[in-house]
């Protein structure tokens, strides 16, 4: 299984105590979101919703592209890879 | 004997709290909590005495129930509530409301979409309630301009298994055996829809509150007109007042003929000239009295949970302005006003604690 590096920004920081990284060993970002809300009980409900669907103003990047432009949360991983989950720029309110 | 109150303050950045001793003349300030993010309701547990709930709805991460145990020092987000039906998406809480004195453990929430949530632990996990939205018009439910929003939760004193919900656009519903049916119940309220009259759905409740000691006292703000419950239903009590547009809407906590609104132009929604003023009613809307003296000949906006008394006697009424981000105080049941508090980021609800 990919050894891959998850890095937390911004609020998802806070809402994982504080953690900004965690190394997980998966295979696609899906699998990887979810090893890491397991470790950090608190971003569960915050990373997606009661339906299991990633929240809304939250972008996950893996190896620097966007995943809703690659397989989504299928996106394979390999190891080494990072993936990124960033408060999306919604400003205004 | 209270020791004192605190106002409970959610702003569209954070949440406050103002403490003072029962004069209630200078205001300690706690917080910002949560800064940054809308909180829509801080509502206080008074059976512990120690709890309140905090309605948070950021953009980022999803809408979350943050429960303290000790007045607001430190806070435990909750598990969210969820629907088991895909095609609806838990969106924001509205309201938070400590259940009935002889189940000290429940507390309720309501939801957008519009939904009841029951905790049975003290606000740290919460079940839907799906009679609700089972109800034969929940159909003809539509958002208003903040959404479809569950908003209002009023409970009999005298029976916990009297339960009575605000919807907006919707109207009021009645449940008698703990949430597990419900009655529409908006007789004698009006609606702009073009509906024919026996029609009781499309009402647009704002805020409605029960008495927190006199069993079936009731008193809501509507989108047309000011209501009191009667046998019932609602007998229109906007005679008097400048017109019939507002949002806030609040219970003398002892006299249960006393009442009071923040009245606002229905185009602007602001305060009508000549300024800001609560309205009073002591003879359970037969007749209104202005309150300003202390308050700005400014258009203040006061939102539907913006409006609130305390339960000292003298009662202290207070409002937030979602214009100006001013809090303002009487301690003496609205003759006059203070500010507690100025440039807060805009207010959305205004609640109290009253300490023992």
């Amino acid at each position: 299984m990919p050894r891959v590096s998850v890095r937390l920004h911004g609020v998802f920081a806070n809402f994982a105590g504080g953690a900004r990284s965690a190394t997980v060993d998966a295979d696609t970002v899906g699998a990887a979101l979810d090893l890491v809300a397991s470790r950090y009980p608190s971003l569960r409900e915050r990373l997606r919703d009661e339906h299991g669907r990633l929240r809304q103003h939250m972008h996950v990047f893996a190896n620097g592209e966007q995943i809703e432009n690659a397989g989504g949360e299928s996106t394979t991983l390999a190891d080494g890879d990072t993936v990124h989950i960033v408060p999306a720029m919604s400003g205004g309110s | 004997m209270p020791k004192g109150v605190a106002i409970l303050v959610g702003t569209r950045k954070g949440a406050y709290v103002f403490r003072a001793t029962a004069a209630r003349k200078r205001w300690k300030r706690e917080g910002p909590y949560f800064a940054g993010e809308p909180v829509y309701n801080v509502s206080f547990d008074p059976r512990d005495g120690a709890s309140l709930f905090a309605a948070v709805n950021p953009t980022f991460g999803g809408p979350r129930i943050e429960v303290s145990r000790d007045l607001g020092k430190t806070w435990k987000t909750a598990s969210n509530p969820a629907f088991d039906d895909p095609a609806l998406t838990f969106k924001r809480t509205w309201h938070i409301e400590a259940g009935h004195e002889s189940q000290p453990r429940v507390v309720w929430a309501g939801t957008e979409p519009a939904a009841l949530f029951r905790s049975d632990d003290r606000g740290m996990t919460w079940t839907h309630v799906p009679s609700l939205r089972a109800h034969a018009t929940e159909h003809q439910w539509g958002p208003g301009a903040g959404g479809e929003g569950l908003h209002s939760i009023a409970l009999d004193p005298a029976d916990p298994k009297r339960i009575s919900i605000g919807i907006s656009v919707a109207g009021v519903y009645d449940s008698a055996d703990g949430g597990r049916s419900w009655a529409i119940a908006n007789r004698g309220t009006r609606t702009v829809m073009p509906v024919p009259k026996d029609v009781q759905y499309h009402r647009c409740v704002h805020h409605f509150v029960a008495h927190p000691t006199v069993p079936g006292v009731r008193f809501q703000q509507n989108h047309v007109g000011t209501y009191w419950g009667q046998n019932g239903g609602w007998r229109e009590i906007t005679d008097g007042l400048p017109g019939d547009f507002g949002f806030g809407a609040a219970l003398h906590p002892h006299d249960a003929e006393a009442a009071y609104v923040f009245p606002l132009e229905g185009r602007t929604r602001l305060a009508p000239e000549p300024g800001a003023a609560v309205w009073r009613t002591r003879d359970s809307g037969k007749s209104w009295k202005r309150l300003a003296t202390g308050l700005p000949r400014a258009q203040l906006q006061v939102l539907r949970e913006g409006l609130a008394t305390d339960r000292l006697d003298p009662a202290g009424v207070y409002f937030g302005s979602s214009t100006t981000g001013d809090l303002w105080a009487s301690a003496d049941e609205g003759k006059s006003w203070s500010l507690v508090a100025e440039y807060l980021p805009t207010i959305l609800s205004v609640s109290t604690a009253t300490l023992a």
